[in-house]
């Protein structure tokens, strides 16, 4: 049986293309979503691990003491120790030629054996000396041999200065840049230990990163790492850290992400989807292969195929195709990752990116591509057993739903989906996805199981429209309901990409509404402008005029600073808001009086004394369900305790109390309009990007990542309904086969070829016109409820119907339908009707 | 001129009974299809058996019983009543498992079309049922057949490769080459145009005459039954009479007293 199974995917390869497309895709995106995880990590270790790449021991300060040169005179002494490298780093300003900026300095290790950098020209920084990065060199025209001056780098003292009165260096090397995360961005020095004392004071003092030690050949690291640890305690750094490099790495990049990966779990959902999907399509696929050859199945067992013969032969062709659809899923998956990587280190910011294939992704992509096909093939497997032999002889005969099997699976599907709709009812209820998740593919996976119930009688329902058309509307409305089984199976084919689909948009639609509801709660203002304009400059009068020249801005307004307070043990600036400006904020129903003064969330205040110029104020606190919001009273009042002076730029709450620029913006601007409003206020306003922030922008933001991940995924699954069409014409074509006679017999009888053709296509776009309908209601329902489990907990989730997109739904699946239909029925309408009525 | 009923029941009873020198045998066999008004009693007491190393033809009008017989009789249906032996091993009493294994060890099939399994070579196709079986193939054998049904150079072609005819000798090859107990023939000569029929009912005439490979054929046509070494006439579910080494002169006149 080996021979015929092997026999049938080598001829029949095309056949197999719907499943192992099906396959591939599903495989592959489940190994690329264990990769995007993997090479996430890697990438990270790669760029934190670039600061003690060569350290045999890396120490790390606790949270009750720093390190310092005292622990590093400790732990020298330890045994094993041969080389120790307190690697610090400090913030500088530099002076060139006409030039000035700010930069990381970082010391070099002591010995070549702990060095971390990579030099391209030159020699390692001795005293008076520094090394540069590249890229800055670059932007600077710095060679060796150049001269900079350098100076304490806190404050805000102007750049132009330190070419005066800095200390000066030669540039004695250039270096690769550093991908450590707290040096990249910004222009890199190395110098001496001595030189970074020099430039170190009160405000930008030496920071010491770690102390990172090189041990002696031979040494046992484990026990250098007690004897090192136990130096420590000695010496008062109990709560230090002593790790190896590659211990501290995995540390920190935990830190970075949180132990766990959000982004693995969301997509790893989707994932879990795209294998159910087409573990369904595999099964449908198989059923229909398995239909087509019902005949040769029967002739198999005809001359002496047992039921076992015949079963072992569907599943080792489906563990075929899955085993070769795995494989190409996974290189997909890897070659995907690989392109994506690629793109990533040719960027500067990102070059650190790494590509990494764990052998688990790529097991658990090949194993769970095998073990679904072949598990998918089993029912089909099964109904293949159960030809028999006669039907060699005979033409088969309709499976009805009454037989016991039908029962059973209709029990099981009905207990499916009561008890799916528990489940998923529970974690709507208690807005957890997790639970909701199970409980919604049980419950649809009933559904399916109970397809024969509902979709038939759905199809005469919908059939009866046709009537009207004469006698092809009639007969095609008889005839789509001919094998009810099988029309049942053709459409939940297509009812599980149309289901899906339209969860996706409700979903996204719901949760769009949701958050949009919940960012006007968050940001006081659509959009926001803080802090100093690039040239140092305060944002002012002319700022705010300027904004107004812009498209898309239809109110803007300055906030001052009207007094200052104590909040959370920070001194700040208390705004103050003019009857007019208060116009622009998105909650309307704040309002602003003589005793209260707006508070963000978790301040713990009732209270608040708010100090002018002339006198305080005890005001009423007021909080406002929202972390981004600076402390507002109302202009009127500021004028009473008298409108301070500006903050002096060394006071603590200088960055607090700086004018900010508040804009509301037209309603109808969409996601790429505010963009583009967005960079050309930054460049008009001298301003970062970042600076710009918002409930506008937010939104913008938002429904930019909302409608992307919503094309991928529509994407994603438009393939499984494109599948679930190849579905329709495959069914379509089996009944015209069989119906070859019935069908000459109509020609016969004066049936034109148009009118023959006009039925077949009837039939088709009832099939997937029902199945879009079903599997609209279905995918409403479901992503409304998904919707409530996944966002449940942080906001009040209304649910919100994208009629647009569900009538294109509807539109395309009728469409589709049509095409399907467009092959089998040229073949029917060829057909003349002497020849038809000759065949056997 | 023809040989009177009563005979030929007469001659078919006492075979029936397991006589081991009968490839194929049936006692006291019923069938009906359907229930209340649609009832057709298929088979009605049949007592037939057929001889070893015989080629022997199973004639009668359309709704006759039969092909409801052969398919009885090959263990493809089940009867309602009765007993049938096929080379001594009554399979009225085995499970869907032990009528495989007798199918495909003990018996031969050759169809009126969709003989071949399409995917196969034509050599894959004959070794089939041994391929099934877990057995060796008998290559002397196999090239004796082969060559005598002058497939040697075919062997390596797809069913969609060969003519009519060449499919048939396939099936003919296939069902020869397990050395069955009995092949039975639905019709193998329905879908070819005389010339090659004549060609494939040869082949089955020497089979039996040079092989002693029992035969037992279904036909409509009196030509091809005028091949056999027996005719069995059916009517209504009943054998009516039987013909030894019949002309198709004569077996056209049995017919045209049945009505048909």
């Amino acid at each position: 049986m080996l021979q015929v199974a092997l026999a049938q995917v080598k001829q029949h390869a095309r056949r197999f293309i719907a499943v192992a497309l099906a396959v591939v895709m599903a495989v592959g995106f489940l190994t690329a979503t264990l990769m995007v995880n993997a090479s996430t990590e890697a990438s990270l270790g790669n760029s934190v691990g670039a600061g003690f790449r060569n350290a045999d021991l890396v120490l790390s300060s606790g949270p009750d003491k720093p390190l310092d040169e005292q622990a590093a005179e400790a732990v020298a002494d330890a045994d094993g120790v041969a080389e120790v490298y307190v690697q610090q780093q400090t913030h500088v300003a530099f002076g060139t030629a006409g030039e000035a900026g700010y930069g990381a300095l970082q010391n070099t290790a002591p010995s070549a054996g702990l060095d971390n950098l990579e030099l391209i020209e030159g020699a390692l920084p001795g005293s008076g000396e520094v090394a540069v990065d590249d890229a800055t060199a670059e932007r600077l025209a710095l060679t060796v041999g150049s001269k900079l001056e350098f100076a304490p780098g806190a404050g805000m003292a102007a750049a132009e200065d330190v070419a005066a009165s800095g200390i000066p260096a030669t540039v004695s090397a250039i270096v690769k840049a550093s991908k450590d995360p707290l040096m990249m961005g910004q222009p890199q020095f190395f110098g001496t230990s001595g030189f970074i004392a020099a430039l170190a004071d009160e405000q930008a003092p030496v920071q010491v990163r770690s102390i990172q030690l090189d041990l002696a050949a031979g040494t046992d690291t484990a026990a250098a790492k007690d004897a090192v640890a136990a130096a420590l305690t000695a010496a008062g750094f109990a709560e230090s850290t002593v790790n190896t490099a590659a211990e501290q790495t995995k540390e920190v990049v935990a830190g970075f992400t949180g132990g766990t990966d959000q982004l693995t779990i969301v997509l790893l959902a989707f994932a879990l989807v795209a294998v159910l999907v087409s573990a369904l399509v595999v099964a449908n696929t198989f059923s229909v292969l398995i239909a087509q050859r019902t005949r040769e199945l029967a002739l198999l067992r005809c001359i002496g195929a047992g039921r076992g013969q015949i079963r072992r032969s569907v599943l080792v062709e489906a563990l075929l195709v899955g085993v070769v659809a795995s494989v190409i899923g996974v290189l997909g998956a890897v070659g995907l990752m690989a392109g994506i990587i690629a793109v990533l280190q040719g960027r500067p910011d990102t070059e650190f990116a790494a590509l990494a294939v764990p052998p688990l992704a790529v097991a658990v992509g090949l194993v769970t591509g095998v073990v679904m096909t072949v598990l998918a093939a089993l029912a089909p497997a099964r109904a293949a057993t159960t030809v028999a032999p006669l039907a060699a002889l005979r033409p088969a005969e309709d499976v009805r739903v009454g037989n016991r099997k039908g029962k059973v699976r209709l029990g099981f599907g009905i207990a499916l989906v009561v008890g799916g709709a528990v489940v998923l009812g529970l974690g709507a209820l208690n807005a957890n996805l997790l639970i909701a998740l199970p409980g919604g593919a049980m419950s649809f996976i009933g559904l399916l199981l109970c397809a024969t119930l509902f979709v038939p009688p759905l199809v005469t329902a919908v059939g009866a429209l046709a009537r009207p058309l004469g006698v092809p509307g009639k007969l095609a409305a008889v005839n789509a309901v001919r094998n009810p089984g099988r029309t049942s199976a053709t459409a939940t084919a297509l009812l599980i990409g149309v289901t899906l689909v339209v969860m996706m948009m409700t979903g996204a639609q719901t949760a769009r509404t949701a958050f949009e509801s919940e960012l006007s709660a968050q940001y006081p203002v659509d959009i926001s402008i803080g802090n100093l304009a690039e040239d140092g400059g305060q944002l002012d009068e002319a700022a705010a005029e300027t904004a107004l020249t812009y498209d898309g801005v239809a109110a803007a307004g300055l906030i001052t600073t009207g007094g200052y307070a104590t909040v959370n043990g920070q001194r700040t600036g208390v705004y103050q808001l003019t009857p007019a400006q208060r116009e622009l904020l998105q909650d309307q129903s704040l309002t602003l009086d003589a005793d209260t003064v707006l508070l963000a969330e978790g301040s713990g205040l009732d209270t608040l004394t708010v100090t002018g110029s002339s006198g305080s104020k005890e005001f009423q606190v007021v909080e406002v369900s929202s972390f981004s919001f600076p402390p507002l009273m109302s202009s009127a009042v500021a004028e009473e305790i008298g409108v301070p002076a500006p903050a002096a730029a060394d006071s603590e709450e200088y960055f607090s109390a700086l004018p900010q620029l508040w804009l509301s913006v037209d309603r109808d601007l969409d996601a790429t309009a505010l963009m583009e409003l967005r960079s050309e206020l930054a460049a008009g306003l001298n301003v970062q990007d970042y600076q710009i922030s918002g409930a506008a922008i937010e939104r913008a933001a938002f429904n930019q990542i909302i409608d992307v991940l919503l094309l991928v995924v529509t994407g994603l699954l438009a393939v499984a309904v494109l599948i679930a069409l190849v579905g329709v014409a495959n069914t379509l074509s089996l009944s015209v086969l069989e119906r070859t006679q019935e069908s000459s017999l109509l020609r016969a009888l004066g049936l034109t070829r148009n009118q023959l053709r006009g039925m077949l296509a009837l039939e088709a776009v009832l099939i997937a016109g029902v199945a879009a309908l079903i599997g609209s209601g279905l995918g409403s329902l479901y992503g409304r409820l998904g919707a409530q489990s996944a966002l449940g907990t942080f906001t009040a989730v209304v649910p919100d119907v994208p009629w647009l997109q569900l009538a294109a739904v509807l539109a395309v699946a009728v469409v589709a339908g049509l095409l399907a239909s467009v092959m089998p029925a040229r073949r029917a309408a060829r057909l003349s009707p002497v020849e038809g009525l000759a065949t056997v | 001129m023809t040989t009177s009923t009563e005979q030929s029941l007469a001659s078919g009873a006492p075979n029936g009974s397991g006589n081991s020198t009968a490839a194929a045998a049936t006692q006291a066999l019923n069938k009906t299809y359907g229930t209340g008004d649609t009832r057709v009693h298929a088979l009605k007491n049949v007592d037939v058996a057929f001889q070893s190393g015989k080629f022997t033809a199973i004639m009668g009008p359309s709704g006759s019983g039969k092909s409801t017989l052969m398919h009885c009789l090959a263990g493809l249906d089940t009867a309602d009543s009765g007993k049938i032996w096929i080379g001594g091993t009554e399979i009225t009493a085995l499970n869907d498992n032990q009528l495989t294994k007798l199918r495909r060890e003990r018996v031969g099939f050759v169809f009126q079309a969709f003989n071949l399994v399409s995917t196969l070579t034509a050599e894959q196709n004959i070794t089939l049922p041994i391929a099934l079986a877990g057995g060796t193939v008998d290559k002397e054998w196999f090239r004796y057949v082969t060559s005598t049904l002058g497939l040697a150079d075919r062997l390596t072609h797809r069913p969609h490769e060969l003519s009519g005819g060449q499919q048939q000798r396939v099936a003919v090859a296939r069902a020869l080459l397990t050395r069955p107990d009995v092949i039975f023939g639905d019709e193998p000569t329905g879908n070819l145009d005389s010339k090659v029929g004549a060609e494939v009912l040869s082949l089955l005439r020497r089979s039996a005459t040079e092989m002693g490979q029992s035969i037992i054929m279904v036909t409509h046509d009196p030509v091809a039954a005028s091949y056999a070494d027996r005719v069995v006439l059916m009517n209504d579910g009943a054998l009516v009479g039987e013909l030894e080494r019949p002309g198709t002169e004569q077996i056209l006149a049995a017919l045209a007293k049945l009505g048909a």
